[in-house]
């Protein structure tokens, strides 16, 4: 950054950069080794030998393939519903003029400090009695409801800077408000939509407690995971597949995009390394 | 999951509200065009309706349910504020309430604190240090169900946990049942959470540090500042408002723990580690003590609106 920068500084930060994902190796040498080695701790070196069976036998005997699949479904439809809805509305509260306007986007992106706690009492007495438990709807409908407090403030961020000249063209050439959305925002405003859909995909991927509480059947992978690490069952090889293969989708997609993050939560930085 | 919506998504919504040129947008816009009106209406209305089955009617539903006694299938009794005076009477809640207080301060102070710390050492060597801000970034990536499962490897009470072995090169033989005892399991649960929630105070910190401009930095350097004293009156002071958008964040995180809180320790040992997100949680779903359960989530959601009235604010005065 400026002149040469000091040693000591890259050599504290790489201790404590091994420090840190101590635990993550931990997990992925437990799930590569036969549990004969690592019973007394994965970091023993008497003797190393290196093994798939964990990795194959664990879709049998956890049945994590239902599970992956059911994690996905869940958190692909959630993600598709709140990027399909969110910029209609964030569209409507920002270029629009209609009664309560304010008042609503108020209610709405404040709505995002409510914890989760809030909806499991009321959710689960109106599924019960409207039968839905153990229907996935009863997962997606809250997971999407709540994502628009954040989603409806990320993409409305994102149109102030659009130019209002474009709005004010296709109105003169007499688009009316919902085509103007269809052929000049939404084509426009595609980085804010996918950054949306990111963040919606990785929070319904990892959740735990509204799908531990609503559903029965297809149960996700956290739930899966939380249930037999919870459990006296002493299959730790087999328990470690589970854990890096519930965390690696949400983990590669979260390393991937992480510069989104920076860039997302820095106002009017310029984009220098 | 601690609420990972919060965590991952208003690190970027909120500070949004800087934007500046508040002034100039609102006088560019037009006079109220309400002929638009129908069609704003069409695009909001099933918004509005998922917005509405999942977060008002909980909310008012919520309210309501505390007023009642309620055990499972037996027909409500209203009971007034009852259950609220039964609450704070209750010694298993008052505990909690400070079980609360410390792992939420105690976890939001200290990975603030560290994550500040990563990324001013960072920033002295962006490039160099990109790898291990990654290791250290990708604690926070990683789902807490799972990153619960990985500290019961490192604290299990026998000698195969990474803890126990650490110690026992030093004492052989030496076993501790970290979670399993009551002095220990809630400071296990504060190092487990902190683990994960570092990422998000440096990325935060390392952001606002790179977006000082370069010029200003190297004029210091060039007028003979060391590194530390850049840090300490450069770096430091034009990072706070990533500190603070940190601390908001892993406040109410911290505030509304379950999911890390039912790996590790389940809320014991002898209810030693149940903070007030918890304790909704285990009295209305496994004791199905409903209305209880209502109330004690009322308690958190005052907690949590006071943290976030500055917050709140804020963003209310931004919304055009």
């Amino acid at each position: 950054m400026i002149g040469r920068s000091p040693r000591w500084a890259v050599y504290i930060m790489a201790v404590v950069g091994f420090i840190w994902i101590i635990p993550i190796i931990g997990i992925v040498v437990m799930s590569i080794r036969p549990m004969s080695e690592t019973m007394l701790g994965w970091w023993r070196l008497d003797e190393v030998s290196f093994t798939l069976s964990a990795w194959k036998r664990v879709w049998g005997e956890y049945e994590l393939g239902n599970a992956f699949w059911s994690t996905a479904r869940l958190a692909g439809i959630s993600t598709v519903l709140t990027m399909l809805m969110t910029p209609a509305a964030a569209y409507a509260f920002h270029f629009l003029k209609f009664r309560f306007r304010r008042l609503l986007l108020i209610i709405i992106i404040n709505a995002f400090v409510l914890p989760q706690q809030v909806v499991i009492i009321p959710l689960f007495r109106l599924w019960r009695d409207l039968g839905m438990i153990d229907n996935i709807a009863a997962v997606v409908i809250p997971y999407v409801g709540m994502s628009f407090a954040w989603s409806i403030f990320l993409v409305k961020n994102f149109l102030e800077d659009f130019p209002k000249e474009l709005i004010e063209a296709s109105r003169i050439d007499g688009c009316g408000p919902i085509s103007t959305f269809r052929h000049v925002v939404l084509p426009n405003a595609l980085s804010p939509i996918f950054a949306v859909g990111i963040l919606q995909f990785l929070w319904t991927w990892n959740a735990l407690l509204l799908p531990m509480l609503y559903l029965r059947n297809d149960l996700p992978l956290p739930v899966v995971l939380a249930s037999v690490s919870g459990s006296y069952d002493p299959n730790w090889d087999l328990k470690a597949v589970a854990a890096i293969i519930t965390t690696s989708v949400p983990l590669v997609i979260f390393m991937i995009f992480q510069r989104q993050f920076a860039a997302g939560s820095q106002v009017n930085s310029g984009g220098k390394e | 999951m601690g609420q990972s919506a919060a965590k991952y998504a208003a690190g970027a919504a909120l500070s949004g509200r800087d934007r500046g040129e508040r002034g100039i947008d609102l006088a560019a816009h037009s006079r109220p065009r309400l002929r638009d009106a129908p069609a704003a209406w069409l695009l909001i209305i099933p918004v509005l309706l998922l917005f509405s089955v999942s977060v008002v009617y909980p909310l008012f539903e919520t309210l309501r349910l505390s007023l009642f006694d309620i055990r499972g299938l037996a027909p409500p009794e209203y009971v007034g504020f009852g259950n609220y005076v039964q609450l704070f009477a209750d010694p298993a809640f008052r505990n909690t309430i400070s079980t609360t207080l410390i792992f939420t301060l105690a976890t939001t102070a200290i990975s603030v604190v560290i994550g500040w710390t990563l990324a001013m050492l960072c920033s002295f060597a962006p490039r160099q240090t990109l790898p291990f801000r990654l290791m250290v970034f990708a604690a926070f990536g990683v789902s807490e169900t799972v990153s619960g499962f990985m500290w019961i490897g490192i604290l299990r009470p026998d000698e195969a946990g990474l803890l126990n072995s650490v110690i026992g090169i030093f004492s052989p033989g030496f076993s501790y049942a970290w979670l399993g005892d009551e002095t220990t399991a809630l400071g296990a649960l504060i190092v487990a959470a902190t683990w994960s929630a570092v990422g998000l105070p440096m990325l935060l910190c390392f952001a606002s540090v790179q977006a000082i401009p370069r010029s200003v930095l190297e004029a210091a350097y060039m007028d003979g500042a060391k590194p530390v004293s850049i840090m300490r009156h450069i770096m430091m002071p034009l990072s706070l408002p990533g500190v603070r958008v940190a601390i908001f964040i892993n406040l109410l995180g911290a505030l509304r723990a379950f999911d890390i809180i039912y790996i590790l320790t389940g809320g014991g040992p002898v209810r030693a580690t149940e903070t007030i997100g918890y304790f909704m949680y285990r009295e209305s779903m496994t004791q199905f003590k409903l209305g209880y359960g209502a109330a004690a989530t009322v308690v958190l959601l005052i907690a949590v609106l006071v943290i976030s009235i500055p917050a709140i604010a804020q963003r209310t005065a931004g919304a055009k």
